[in-house]
């Protein structure tokens, strides 16, 4: 049972630095410092587990608003990065959610020199179902950042109809997770059909499913990107 | 692409189970009038329908070609006692349509019943007719209906058509089970049960040759049989059918030793007459649309050698 009392509290840890993502994605200041803290303060210590799996998108209001994050935030950030380092065998979205990582951070901190910077393989990608496709993306739907260029990037731009496929196939099974990470994606492509409706589509996401922070985060990201508002 | 020999022998399965249970297309004489003499004409229109298609496309095997001739014969002679039984339905619901759309494709067929014809022409000139109140796709249905009659369609049918919900394009996430059978429907009448493929409109067949794949991908995993077997024949109907594989392996892996197709998820259980009455639609769906995959199939072949 212990386990999954520490699985339990590592879920709400990542869903309240959500939560705090979301409030300053919407708000534009920096109430993000206080999801950290809040994280710290009900579950001491698992606060660099939670940035883990929320990856690269825990520092996404510095990223996407042009703030540089607050000394604390990216030091927690940091030591997410170097605590859990992908081990070999690790899964490519694994892979690729530690290279974000450090890419992020990186960015927001030039002293950070640790890692590899060379990409993650992405042939794991060439030749998947559109189905496929669409879920890898919305499990790494924090590399879908505007400006930004990788192989995973460059895959979904191959694929617009596919992505957009996949967004409905996603809604269509009331996957919001899924749903909400390939819109966000699709934001950022060129060749979306029409008919899609995504902008409707976003806020269909949002009212069925943005309870969850892990949604609204991602629904919140691609509202920012489709407002220019990293421009 | 799909095995062509995979497609073909769903549909050659699925007519054995039609002929073997062919009294199931029966009407009931003595209903109680609540619930109408007319309710039990649709699976026979709907039998006729398909094996016109079969007719049509030609490429069913002889076997399966000796098979549908004998059902029609049978549902002519037998059921519809020669028509006369169409011309009893008409006297007890005058302005009803469905005498006319089950007489239709018999019609096509050569068989022929004078009374019902009148019915149709006298119908026609009703403005009650025209103003009967359907939803725009089974307005669409009865346009199309009177045009393959000889009549000019009233009302006609790009007004129908474009009122449709398919026709607007709308945002492909939200379509569920009824919006699906009000496209697959359609599709059938733009196309007149997938012989005019360019009868789809530039525009639909574009929205379609994009979302079809994911509304087949989502009713193959509900495993909803007899809407996946309609979406199945829509694709066979788009200027690039996909003949998807692996709703194609799925559906034809849900159908039964002797041919049965079941509507949704496994065959039903209970008395004969009502696990005919449940499987015959998705039997019948099964055999039209391997039918339509089986001829486009062998057209891309031809053009690919």
């Amino acid at each position: 049972m212990e386990q999954s009392g520490t699985s339990s509290l590592l879920k709400g840890a990542v869903q309240d630095l959500a939560s705090g993502v979301v409030s300053a994605l919407r708000s534009g200041d920096h109430a993000r410092a206080a999801a950290l803290e809040r994280a710290d303060g009900e579950a001491e210590g698992l606060a660099p587990a939670a940035v883990r799996v929320l990856g690269a998108d825990a520092l996404l209001p510095s990223t996407l608003l042009h703030t540089p994050p607050l000394p604390d935030e990216l030091a927690v950030f940091r030591k997410a990065v170097e605590a859990y380092p992908p081990g070999d065998d690790a899964a490519p979205t694994v892979l690729w959610s530690h290279w974000a990582m450090r890419h992020t951070l990186r960015r927001h901190d030039p002293g950070y020199v640790g890692g590899p910077r060379q990409e993650p393989d992405a042939a794991w990608l060439e030749g998947a179902t559109w189905q496929v496709l669409t879920h890898q993306l919305a499990v790494l739907a924090a590399l879908a950042v505007p400006g930004e260029d990788c192989a995973v990037a460059r895959a979904a731009r191959h694929r617009p109809v596919d992505v957009a496929r996949g967004f409905v196939r996603a809604v269509r099974r009331r996957d919001w997770r899924q749903a909400a990470g390939a819109g966000r994606w699709l934001t950022l492509l060129e060749g979306v059909p029409q008919t899609l409706g995504l902008e409707n589509g976003l806020d269909f996401v949002e009212l069925m499913g943005g309870q969850d922070p892990l949604v609204a985060l991602q629904v919140s990201a691609a509202r920012l990107t489709r407002a220019g508002a990293f421009a | 692409m799909t095995d062509t020999r995979l497609i073909h022998k769903v549909g050659a399965d699925a007519l054995e189970w039609l002929w073997a249970h062919r009294d199931g297309f029966q009407l009931e004489p003595d209903v109680d009038p609540e619930i109408g003499f007319l309710e039990r004409f649709k699976p026979i229109g709907e039998l006729a329908m398909i094996c016109k298609v079969l007719f049509r496309e030609g490429v069913a095997g002889s076997r399966q070609a000796q098979l549908a001739k004998q059902l029609l014969d049978h549902a002519w002679r037998e059921t519809l006692d020669g028509g006369r039984m169409l011309v009893r339905g008409q006297l007890t619901e005058p302005i009803s349509p469905i005498p006319f759309e089950v007489y239709l494709p018999f019609k096509e067929l050569g068989y022929s019943q004078p009374e019902v014809e009148r019915a149709a022409v006298l119908n026609h000139r009703l403005d009650s007719w025209a103003a009967f109140e359907a939803t725009p796709t089974r307005r669409l249905g009865l346009s199309a209906f009177q045009r393959r009659f000889g009549l000019p369609p009233r009302p006609p049918e790009p007004e129908p058509r474009d009122t449709t919900w398919l026709a607007r394009t709308p945002e492909p996430w939200t379509v569920e089970g009824h919006i699906a059978y009000d496209v697959t429907h359609n599709v059938f009448h733009l196309t007149d049960w997938g012989e005019r493929p360019d009868g789809l409109p530039p525009a639909t067949a574009d929205y379609l040759a994009t979302w079809l794949p994911v509304w087949i991908d989502d009713w193959l995993d509900l495993e909803r049989w007899d809407l996946l077997g309609e979406l199945l024949v829509v694709d066979a109907c788009l200027p690039h059918p996909t003949l998807d594989e692996r709703a194609w392996e799925g559906f034809a892996a849900a159908q039964q030793p002797d041919g049965a197709m079941p509507a949704l998820r496994t065959m039903p259980e209970g008395p004969p007459d009502e696990v005919f009455d449940i499987v015959y639609h998705p039997t019948l769906v099964a055999a039209y649309a391997s039918v339509l995959a089986t001829s486009r199939s062998l057209s891309l072949l031809a053009q690919a050698s």
